[in-house]
């Protein structure tokens, strides 16, 4: 009995004492990224054929729209590169120009998309411009506050597609990587 | 935010390492006091006793039932972000979790009543943490991956999924033998909280799709809450740098732990009975009670449902008002669709996580007499008092179930008790539960004429690195015991 005692509690005595931890190397996380892809929609705008033919002259519409998702200080300070993805739509019966620039806070053209898009019917014209390496300046992004959007009819201000509810489209997406952890 | 964010990070580091699901070795050891915390019914052999303060009852573990330390730490000359991406983001579901109570005996005692000897009390305090966190599945890839090229895939919110709180607990306990079957006991309990948080309710989801004007569409449906009480003082603390923040926040706990804080009731209760003189049923449910928060209390929520496919503009519409600010106004839309509330007003009540314990124990073999004659010579009785402990072997089964937000969580332990002379008792155990099914324990009770001496360790097999082990602990505890005069 006494041998069997002294053997339990010799291994109780040797389990708790061996316990042991494999070296682990921490410097590890040195080394860790975490840099998600996100997209989203940026910007939409659609006219009808009817407003193009109202217009006067032959800019039919110009505006500048405020636009702080990419200087926000969490997305300008953490993003790596991306794309600008446009798609142009005519159903209408003009040529039609479409320009879209990037602006700074002073109202400085940053960078500038030029689409011109034949009368309907046409494809659907795409785009994908890349930032980052490989691409244009990530300041671009970094530095967009704002978008302007002017739009020219290179047609006549009378005709009507025989396309219904005919309209000129942009859509646009921006797909982006961005560094959370590093 | 420095201090904060070291105070959350060592919050959550507290509850990583000090990680407690069961006792399954203290639990019916009759000769340890700090037994009767977890059956107020259990069979009492003593005459009166008194932990050391402090150290009459300690308790750690270390746990995880998804990865370990070594599995991303371990120095193999694999690629962190290789481990990372395939053992946690997306080698962990959303049942894994990072669980745990603790409990710090800072006074325990027990005496038997003179008169009514079969009546013990009990009574003490001590500090207890508990935490759940769930692994947020979808989260994580949602913020490792991000939404592209995951086209209709909803991230689910409610894979967020949290609780946990800091409180000390006074109570005090009556154990009584009703008949020479059946002992039962109870004891009563006020909660003084230090902080609790609780985010166990989240709903909706987030979801990128094809849009109807636009490339695409983001929706977000959300039914989210998270409330605290107690986490504002200690944030205005760390945030004030004119002040020391150590000495500051142990004024701030030692005053919410002595009845300051938010107070709340609880009860714990307990039964042992013999189904014959061998064989012996036990059960116990603890922590039946509430906290009400009525002071430092915040409640943060996010409810609505938005889609949003970007700015907008549709012509002629849009020509009505030229200086339309038409991002600020999708700015403003969203928050209105999906309304942020902080509100540090609105009081709540939270429920302590209950424990179930339940056993089943067959004891065999007498003491002898060194002439080998049968013999009621157990010394821990007192007067005419017949010992609860009159036999060398134990053998048994042991049930654990605590309530959990996911649902109940459950442990099965075999375990066999040799008692050795007056002065040892050993228990192994085998547990099987969702963190571990090689869990085998031993604990060791030691007793040098009044003082008692104990050591538990669990999950022993995961010793052999503890950086790999799932789970592992031990528990200690001094105590001075009297067990009467015979």
């Amino acid at each position: 009995m006494k041998n069997g005692l002294i053997y339990l509690l010799l291994g109780f005595a040797l389990v708790c004492s061996s316990a042991c931890v494999e070296e682990q190397d921490f410097d590890q996380l040195e080394d860790l990224q975490v840099t998600p892809t996100i997209e989203a929609s940026i910007l939409y705008i659609e006219s009808p054929e009817s407003v193009i033919n109202l217009a006067t002259g032959i800019s039919f519409y110009a505006n500048t729209f405020n636009f702080d998702a990419f200087n926000e200080t969490f997305f300008a300070d953490k993003v790596l590169d991306g794309v600008v993805i446009y798609e142009v739509e005519n159903t209408t019966s003009k040529e039609l120009d479409i320009t879209v620039e990037f602006l700074d806070e002073a109202g400085n053209a940053l960078d500038i998309e030029q689409f011109s898009v034949n009368p309907a019917p046409t494809a659907l014209l795409r785009t994908e411009i890349a930032y980052g390496p490989g691409g244009r300046s990530l300041d671009i992004i970094r530095n967009t506050s704002a978008i302007r959007v002017s739009a020219t009819n290179l047609g006549d201000n009378t005709s009507v597609s025989n396309l219904p509810d005919p309209k000129i489209i942009l859509r646009s997406s921006g797909r982006f990587r961005i560094e959370l952890v590093q | 935010m420095r201090k904060r964010i070291f105070f959350i990070m060592a919050m959550l580091l507290w509850y990583g390492i000090v990680y407690t699901q069961n006792k399954q070795i203290l639990y019916d050891f009759r000769e340890i006091p700090q037994a009767l915390l977890i059956n107020p019914g259990m069979e009492t052999p003593y005459a009166w006793y008194g932990g050391i303060p402090a150290l009459s009852g300690i308790s750690l573990q270390t746990g995880t039932n998804g990865i370990t330390v070594h599995d991303i730490f371990a120095d193999d000359g694999v690629d962190i972000n290789l481990k990372v991406r395939e053992r946690a983001v997306f080698g962990l579901g959303f049942r894994d979790e990072l669980s745990g109570t603790f409990q710090l005996d800072i006074l325990n005692g027990g005496f038997r009543d003179r008169n009514r000897p079969e009546n013990f009390y009990s009574f003490g305090i001590y500090l207890e943490g508990d935490a759940i966190g769930y692994w947020p599945q979808d989260l994580a890839i949602l913020g490792y991956e991000g939404n592209a090229d995951a086209l209709g895939r909803r991230f689910n919110l409610s894979h967020l999924k949290t609780k946990g709180e800091l409180v000390n607990v006074f109570h005090f306990g009556l154990n009584k033998k009703l008949n020479r079957n059946l002992t039962v006991g109870a004891r009563g309990k006020v909660y003084s909280s230090i902080f609790n948080f609780s985010s166990t309710r989240n709903k909706g989801y987030f979801v990128t799709n094809e849009g109807q004007n636009n490339l695409l569409s983001n929706t977000l449906v959300a039914d989210m809450e998270l409330r605290t009480s107690g986490l504002d003082e200690i944030d205005d603390i760390l945030d004030d740098d004119s002040i020391d923040s150590g000495p500051a926040l142990a004024s701030l706990f030692r005053r919410r732990a002595l009845l300051g804080g938010n107070l709340g009731l609880g009860v714990d209760v307990g039964f042992s009975y013999k189904l014959n003189r061998q064989t012996v049923v036990t059960g116990s449910l603890l922590d039946v009670g509430f906290i009400y928060h009525t002071k430092d209390v915040r409640r943060i929520r996010l409810q609505g449902e938005a889609t949003v496919e970007g700015v907008e503009v549709i012509l002629p519409d849009a020509l009505l008002d030229p200086s339309a600010d038409f991002w600020q106004d999708l700015v403003d839309e969203v928050e209105a669709l999906v309304p942020f509330e902080d509100n540090v007003s609105k009081n709540y009540i939270s429920f302590r996580p209950i424990k179930l314990n339940g056993s089943i124990r067959y004891d065999f073999e007498e003491p002898k007499t060194p002439r080998g004659e049968d013999c009621k010579c157990d010394y821990r009785v007192s007067g005419n008092r017949e010992s609860p402990i009159d036999y060398l072997n134990s053998v048994g089964g042991h049930l654990y179930v605590i309530q959990r937000p996911r649902g109940p969580q459950a442990a099965l332990t075999a375990f066999y008790q040799r008692r050795f002379g007056r002065a040892l008792s050993l228990k192994a155990t085998y547990t099987a539960d969702k963190f571990t099914l090689t869990n085998v324990g031993l604990g060791m009770n030691l007793q040098a004429g009044p003082i008692n001496f104990y050591f538990m360790a669990d999950n022993l097999l995961g010793y052999r690195n503890l950086a790999d082990s799932h789970y592992a602990s031990f528990q200690l505890g001094l105590n001075i015991i009297s067990w009467g005069s015979k």
